[in-house]
């Protein structure tokens, strides 16, 4: 492994760490962010390092007296790591996405750790409405002043540009890497991307650019291997699969080619306007980004998450599609029917994993998985005939 | 927010739990009378097409007065769930959700609704061969297709999804309209129970979208929608939501003259059937039965001795059998969240003149709509007006809407020397009730309030 990806391995598997590391050097605040959709650029403005908070490899233990059995992993994970004292580094959480579950934890969090403040300024969820636009830029600029309040500094608007530049150049370098996987220039396991992007999530962004640099630059550029069955993976909202599964799936013939998860193609699709006033361009990045690619948990008529998923299947040259679906998540759930229904029809194998946060029975699945790979094997190798 | 049936409580199956004193609730007769409302509204739904009126779907909040006062007809989705569930043909219309690869984890009523759905629509093709584009398709469904769709839900993402796919499933054609409801979070320093900089802001930002709302309306019928109307609806509404109130206000006596489930029963008139003068009449002769009970000191449960407050969503397939499970250890369920923090319970903030700022902030206040600490804080009040021994909370397995802070709640209440209890169950899925569970808890907690009461 090359060392500026293991940089990025150390961050992303212990982001806490990481994070109270950069807080002693630097001396300045650490601030959680809550998935999906709320951006760190303000944050990173302000001097704060953003943190998106993460599951861990932790049992839920002490947190069971917090939270039912029927919430999703990643809630479930972060009360508990609250309860663990995993965030007491943290300076402040702050979030706008409304997932009922996810709100039933942040208030979990509020009672466990009265003193920690929670910058909540819940984003409209009605993307199309006529007055998304107006109330996307005031939740933006009461977020403003709250960071200014947390930190006791003025944000102003040229260093709020320079984050947007900056997160811009991030995510734009970890697209490239996407598109040179896309068409096979590169040979890069699926646990690997998810390792890169999940360190962005968690790493001061400068300090993330600087690495990926690096790594562009001992990459070795090879073709991969065509006889691996190529295969998209689709959802998993909110948090990372865990890479024992994507191992799984590359162990058993298949090839990772593209992905719309969060830790993944979700979180790094959509750029920030930087000729717009910084709330602006906050706000349309804000609003526009389902367009681009379809989530879930937004409403915003004309999109279709099925149609991307095929169109991006298409694009990628992927034989299948597996779904990754965090179990108990509800957004999920009820887009999933149509997704299979799109899929079935169009004849494209597609598998259905179901993930929790406990030990998956990983020979069960395993096995699935190789029959699943078969099968879109010979459907491509039918198909080619 | 989820709904109610009237024809649940009175057509539940003939068994019925054995446990404790084998008594049963003593349910008020004046609530009857809604079982005629309800069907009298049904009957009107199922004929609107015929009578040639628009009929627009809902979710959510209690949103009808702006259909009412324009002349539309409403399907009030957790209504017509709530409503299958009470003819027990949820689980048909559940296997048909589940057939489709809707996960038994989601919302049980958007699973009980999008399935009845599909199986209208099965029947309607196989009827007459007719795809869903067919005209004749909606003569052909019982329940009339939507002309437009709206969206209210405050507070839970699950509950605006679900629409997302109602519109998905009728061929993303009918105009459709989402409001959204904000949570309250409360984390300003002036923060509190309807004040505030949030609450200042988040009514006027559902107030214009209300307005919205009316724009919406018209551009979907062609009619200028009647602010006037909406004044006069809202009269009987508030004038049935203050009878309301005072009836649950003298629930103070003990023994309690009616329990949280009267008042569950009660829901439908205070959530989506017409605004007129039956919904005045029905809290008038509900107010009246309570007095006279006062008076004569007949109690809804017979030798009250333990008073407790419900937690929770309702679970609709057993809305009379846990009203008995309770009246048989003596212990009245004085109150809830869901009926007593719910449903026009701010009256006074409605100005007849011009009501929508004081609608916007009755859809805001609803039960589950703020943050923990002022939610829990508008709990503690309850519980301490009804002179509540203990909390029993209500974990319905598929609405997080109504289990999120469930353990800040129980552990409120035992911080105030109240007992509290969980049991397993869900709003609209069976098979998720613990009846065991519940039989076992429930006795414990009476002992333990015995014990309590004993020691004092
Ligand atoms: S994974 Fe799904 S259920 Fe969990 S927080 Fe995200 S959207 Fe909510
Ligand atoms: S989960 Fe509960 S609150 Fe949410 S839509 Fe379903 S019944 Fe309503």
């Amino acid at each position: 492994m090359s060392p500026a990806l293991a940089s990025m391995k150390r961050a992303a598997e212990q982001p806490m760490e990481y994070a109270a590391e950069w807080k002693a050097r630097t001396g300045r605040k650490v601030v959680g962010l809550l998935p999906m959709h709320f951006p760190g650029e303000l944050a990173h403005a302000a001097g704060c390092l953003p943190v998106v908070l993460q599951d861990d490899t932790e049992p839920v233990t002490v947190g069971q007296a917090n939270v039912f059995n029927f919430y999703c992993g990643l809630n479930r994970s972060l009360i508990d790591q609250t309860m663990r004292g995993k965030f007491d580094g943290l300076d402040a959480i702050m979030f706008g996405d409304h997932c009922v579950q996810l709100l039933g934890t942040a208030d979990v969090i509020r009672a466990e750790r009265p003193s920690l403040p929670i910058l909540f300024n819940q984003l409209c969820t009605t993307l199309d409405a006529n007055w998304a636009l107006r109330e996307t830029l005031g939740t933006f600029e009461q977020l403003w002043k709250e960071l200014e309040d947390l930190t006791g500094h003025r944000i102003s608007a040229e260093a709020t540009t320079e984050s947007i530049r900056l997160f811009n150049r991030s995510r734009a370098q970890m697209r490239r890497l996407y598109e040179m996987r896309r068409r096979g220039e590169v040979t890069i396991s699926g646990r690997d991307m998810q390792t890169i992007v999940k360190s962005s999530m968690v790493m001061d962004r400068g300090e993330h650019v600087a690495l990926m640099d690096k790594l562009y630059s001992t990459m070795p550029r090879r073709a991969v291997s065509s006889s691996d069955v190529t295969v998209y993976l689709s959802g998993h909202m909110c948090h990372a699969p865990k890479p024992q599964i994507i191992d799984a799936i590359e162990e058993s013939g298949a090839r990772v080619v593209n992905d719309d998860l969060y830790v993944g193609w979700r979180f790094i699709h959509a750029d920030m306007d930087e000729s717009l006033p910084p709330i602006e361009a906050l706000a349309h990045w804000y609003l526009d980004k389902n367009r681009k690619m379809p989530c879930p948990t937004r409403t915003m008529q004309g999109v279709d998450w099925e149609a991307y998923l095929l169109s991006e299947v298409e694009r990628s040259q992927a034989r299948g599609l597996i779904v990754l679906m965090v179990k108990f998540c509800e957004p999920h759930m009820y887009f999933y029917p149509e997704i299979k229904e799109a899929f079935d029809k169009a004849g494209i194998p597609n598998l259905l994993i179901e993930t929790e946060h406990e030990e998956i029975p990983m020979e069960a699945l395993k096995t699935r998985i190789e029959t699943f790979v078969e099968i879109a094997k010979r459907r491509a190798d039918i198909k080619a005939a | 927010m989820g709904s109610l049936v009237m024809d649940n409580v009175v057509s539940m199956p003939g068994s019925r739990p054995v446990f404790g004193t084998g008594e049963r609730a003593n349910k008020l007769k004046s609530t009857r009378f809604g079982s005629k409302l309800v069907n009298d509204y049904w009957n009107g739904v199922f004929a609107a097409k015929e009578e040639g009126k628009k009929v627009v779907w809902y979710n959510g909040t209690y949103i009808p007065p702006f259909f009412h006062s324009h002349d539309l007809v409403w399907v009030h989705g957790e209504a017509w769930s709530a409503m299958l569930a009470a003819r027990h043909q949820e689980v048909r219309a559940q296997a048909r959700g589940d057939q489709r690869g809707y996960d038994r984890e989601l919302c049980s009523y958007a699973r009980t609704h999008i399935g009845q759905m599909l199986i209208e629509m099965d029947k309607a093709r196989a009827e007459g061969g007719a795809a869903l584009e067919d005209p004749r398709m909606e003569a052909m469904m019982k329940l009339p297709p939507p002309d437009m769709i709206v969206n209210a839900y405050p507070y839970c993402s699950s509950g605006q999804q679900w629409d997302d796919i109602t519109y998905r499933v009728f061929g993303k054609k009918v105009p459709m309209f989402t409001i959204q409801i904000p949570l309250l979070w409360g984390g300003r320093s002036d923060a509190g129970y309807m004040q505030g900089e949030e609450w200042h802001q988040r009514s006027r930002y559902v107030a214009d979208q209300l307005i919205e709302l009316t724009r919406f309306l018209e551009a979907n019928t062609g009619r200028k929608f009647d602010f006037d109307r909406l004044s006069d609806t809202m009269g009987y509404i508030k004038k049935a939501a203050e009878l309301r109130l005072e009836g649950m206000e003298m629930c103070k006596a003990r023994p309690a003259p009616a329990s949280f489930f009267d008042w569950i029963v009660s829901i439908a008139p205070m959530s989506f059937l017409p605004g007129d003068q039956n919904i005045v009449d029905y809290f008038q002769g509900v107010k009246e039965e309570i007095a006279e009970r006062v008076r004569v000191g007949e109690g809804a449960v017979k030798d009250e001795k333990y008073r407790l407050f419900f937690d929770g969503m309702m679970n609709w397939n057993k809305v009379g059998w846990l009203a008995d499970k309770f009246a048989q250890v003596n212990a009245c369920v004085v109150a809830g969240r869901y009926t007593h923090m719910s449903f026009w319970q701010e009256p006074q903030l409605i100005d007849l003149k011009d009501p929508i700022l004081g609608m916007a902030q009755n859809y805001l206040v609803c039960p589950n709509n703020h943050g923990a600490p002022i939610m829990i804080g508008e709990i503690e009040k309850h519980c301490d007006n009804y002179e509540i021994d203990g909390v029993v909370c209500h974990a319905s397995r598929t609405c997080r809407g109504m289990t999120n802070s469930q353990f800040l709640i129980a552990g409120s209440a035992k911080k105030y020397g109240r007992q509290a209890m969980f049991f397993e169950g869900d709003v609209a899925d069976e098979s998720f009730y613990k009846d065991e569970l519940l039989n076992v808890r429930l006795e414990a907690m009476v002992e333990a309030m015995e014990a309590k009461r004993r020691a004092a």
